[in-house]
């Protein structure tokens, strides 16, 4: 039969299928939907954790449905690769034919464009053809936007829009995805994301990559000179610092103190503060001097450990009080003379000066503990997250573009009539919020009708 | 403190308001809402005041921060947006019926508040930093835009019933059309959508200036997904398929649940690198 329309092609089908905003809508929700799954289970824990809390039958389904990690998984990654290709083939379907409306739009307002008008005025008036033409085109500038005048036969025909943009503003959104992706995927394939722990005083030029057993070079060096915690009055906790160094070549080229929110960049590797510690046991700060107060070392005594003091013997530090007998931290040591017994007593740290009662050679001072820390750094290197944040930028101006600016057209038909008069027809229409645009239609009615020649 | 006084205040002021909304709904009597809408405008101000003097509270203490920090604040805040957007409504649409359905919220909400710790904490190393403030403001007109769009979808429903069967009787007969309705639900989003998608963005930006990870699929930024996602949805079926009326209605109810599960439900049920907004 040769009016039935031809069965479309394979292809064709293929083609449907992937332009439909109907499978979009179906993705979003899918997405939405699937997506609850990896927020009510804890994801990428230890197997014994999960263990701990399902039974093995659904520890093996849930397994096997990648929802321990699923958002990684390869049926969560098919349905964003399902939902960009829909969004693309949207997009080469539908923006050539948009850009085509917005390049020759319909500059005529005949019959059948009236009929789908439902903003439309129509009166007549005395005077000539052009003389009318011209006032209303004045007055839809003033009142609109400059119109377009196509004269036709015995009609003039007026157009003015305004707000062709929005017309614009869904590709950009769709764009801006696409772009956010890309980046997404750069930063994956030629970016890193690390954790590395550098205890005071100590440098890496390697930090372990997330997630894996590789290790990547940094191409320098980074070393913590110190770490420092420091709390409120009432003990929370106010900062987190670590003084570091990036040493290339032997030679310090940055330093900075970086606290939670301000990180260190280098050669494009940044270094977030992220957790801290003790690394190794404390050590307790001696300082020893002559009987006149003249400073001859200070020793860090870690505990039980024997150091010489020249001249005088082996001093080693045995206890430590934080409040010995009320007064405060204070450290026990142990001192050998040569040939003499071993010698044992308390140093109060408040109260440096009390080891001269014990009229010895030397006055030992206890200067408090020292512990060494570590610092605790996220190590990332995305070359990808400039383009996220062009694409982000783009998405917040795409949305505004798409529903804030809107599409406004209004024609104005003249007409000679046959009784002499002038017929004139307005009307409009508007691609988005058309409640808004009825009342700028009445002000436009209003405006028009009011001028006279 | 004084700040929880005013918050008080604001909270009885909600109640007041709401009950007045309420009862001009059910006694057919438009002039008791506008001692309603006064009582908002009242409520506006006293809350507006409170968050004010929090702040200053905040920086006598030696803290000096933005008072959306914790639930109590982010509560609080919400209300205000809340408040202040029903009032921009209804002053735009000329008309009073939605506080009923409105400000029963921002009531709720407070009523929630008052029962959380609305002591002022020093802020924790992660949460000093200036993305703080554009985070949670855009975060929050987005929920309060969400919240607006579906207590008018729930009149939409109402309303849709009766004209439906061509009758305009009882409280419902009062409502506004639903075309206006289905309008309001629908501009209510298109302003919520873009400073949601802007709190995400800049939640983004925020972690990977904080962590080095702008997207970790952490439960809130998953469910901050989720609800754009049936946000964008909402708008596909509306724009291109012409999904209007009832099963709109019914996606920004939906929309707007997923919003609480976002704002509250992650930090009272599920676990993550929000946890600090739980306390």
């Amino acid at each position: 039969m040769a009016d039935e329309k031809p069965a479309p092609s394979p292809i064709d089908r293929v083609w449907n299928f992937f332009i439909s905003v109907k499978l979009a809508i179906i993705t979003l929700i899918v997405l939405a939907v699937t997506s609850i799954f990896g927020t009510i289970i804890e994801q990428n824990q230890p197997p014994e954790k999960y263990h701990q809390i399902y039974e093995d039958w659904s520890f093996a389904l849930m397994d096997r449905l990648n929802l321990f990690d699923m958002y990684h998984s390869w049926w969560f990654l098919l349905m964003l690769v399902l939902f960009t290709v829909n969004l693309s083939c949207c997009t080469i379907d539908r923006f050539p034919k948009m850009l085509k409306v917005v390049r020759n739009p319909r500059t005529k307002l005949d019959e059948n464009l009236e009929k789908t008008l439902s903003l439309a005025d129509r009166w007549k008036k005395k005077g000539t053809l052009s003389d009318w033409a011209a006032t209303y085109a004045a007055a839809l500038s003033s009142s609109f936007a400059k119109p377009m005048v196509t004269e036709q036969g015995n009609e003039v025909h007026l157009y003015a829009e305004s707000g062709v943009a929005s017309r614009f503003g869904v590709y950009v959104t769709h764009l801006s995805i696409i772009i956010i992706f890309i980046g997404a995927i750069l930063g994956n394939v030629l970016g890193f994301k690390g954790y590395v722990n550098i205890p005071e005083g100590e440098a890496v030029a390697q930090v372990p990559v997330r997630g894996g057993s590789r290790t990547q070079d940094l191409g320098f060096t980074v070393r913590c000179n110190a770490f420092s915690l420091e709390t409120y009055p009432s003990g929370q906790p106010k900062a987190y610092k670590s003084d570091l160094s990036v040493i290339e070549g032997g030679r310090e080229v940055a330093r900075k103190t970086i606290v939670v929110n301000d990180p260190l960049q280098h050669k494009g590797i940044w270094f977030y503060q992220s957790s801290y510690g003790q690394a190794g046991g404390a050590t307790a700060r001696v300082a020893v001097a002559r009987k006149d107060g003249t400073p001859m070392a200070t020793l860090a005594l870690a505990a039980n450990e024997t150091v010489p003091v020249d001249g005088y013997g082996v001093i080693r530090g045995v206890n430590y009080d934080q409040n010995f007998q009320g007064n405060g931290p204070a450290l026990q040591v142990v001192v050998e003379k040569p040939g003499k017994p071993a010698a044992s007593f308390w140093l109060f740290q408040s109260r440096p000066d009390l080891d001269r009662q014990r009229n010895d050679s030397v006055i030992l001072s206890f200067g408090g503990l020292t512990a060494k820390m570590f610092t605790g750094l996220q190590v990332a290197k995305d070359p990808g997250v400039n383009i996220v944040w062009l694409g982000c930028a783009l998405m917040v101006i795409g949305i505004i573009m798409a529903f804030f600016l809107s599409h406004q057209r209004v024609w104005v038909r003249l007409a000679q009539g046959a009784d002499g008069r002038v017929e004139v027809v307005l009307a409009g229409t508007a691609s988005r919020n058309r409640l808004a645009f009825e009342k700028r239609f009445e002000r436009i009615q209003t405006n028009v009708k009011a001028v006279g020649l | 403190m004084s700040n929880v006084i005013l918050f008080n205040l604001t909270t009885v002021l909600f109640g007041v308001a709401s009950a007045l909304y309420l009862g001009a709904l059910y006694a057919k009597n438009d002039r008791i809402a506008v001692f309603g809408t006064w009582t908002c405008v009242l409520a506006a101000v006293v809350s507006t005041a409170a968050l004010g003097v929090r702040w200053y509270e905040s920086y006598q203490m030696g803290i000096g921060r933005i008072p959306v920090t914790n639930l109590y604040e982010s509560l609080v805040f919400f209300a205000w947006s809340v408040n202040l957007l029903y009032l921009v409504v209804e002053r735009k649409y000329g008309s009073r019926t939605f506080g009923a359905f409105v400000m029963p919220i921002a009531f709720a909400t407070m009523l929630f508040a008052v029962y959380n710790d609305s002591s002022i904490q020093p802020l924790v190393p992660a949460l000093q930093s200036y993305w703080l403030h554009a985070h949670v403001i855009t975060c929050f007109v987005g929920y309060a835009a969400f919240a607006v769009s579906a207590g008018v979808a729930l009149m939409y429903l109402l309303k849709a019933r009766q004209e439906e069967a061509k009758i305009s009787e009882g409280v419902v007969g009062l409502l506004p059309e639903c075309k206006m309705l289905d309008d309001l639900i629908y501009r209510s989003i298109i302003w919520g959508f873009p400073f949601l998608t802007a709190g995400i963005i800049t939640g983004a930006a925020w972690a990977n200036y904080a962590w080095g990870t702008y997207w970790s699929w952490d439960p809130k930024e998953t469910w901050s997904l989720i609800v754009w996602l049936v946000y964008a949805a909402f708008l596909h079926a509306r724009v291109t398929r012409g999904w209007h009326g009832r099963r709109a209605a019914i996606l920004s109810i939906v929309g707007f649940l997923a919003t609480i599960m976002c704002y509250l439900g992650v930090n009272l049920v599920l676990s993550g690198l929000h946890s600090y907004g739980g306390g």
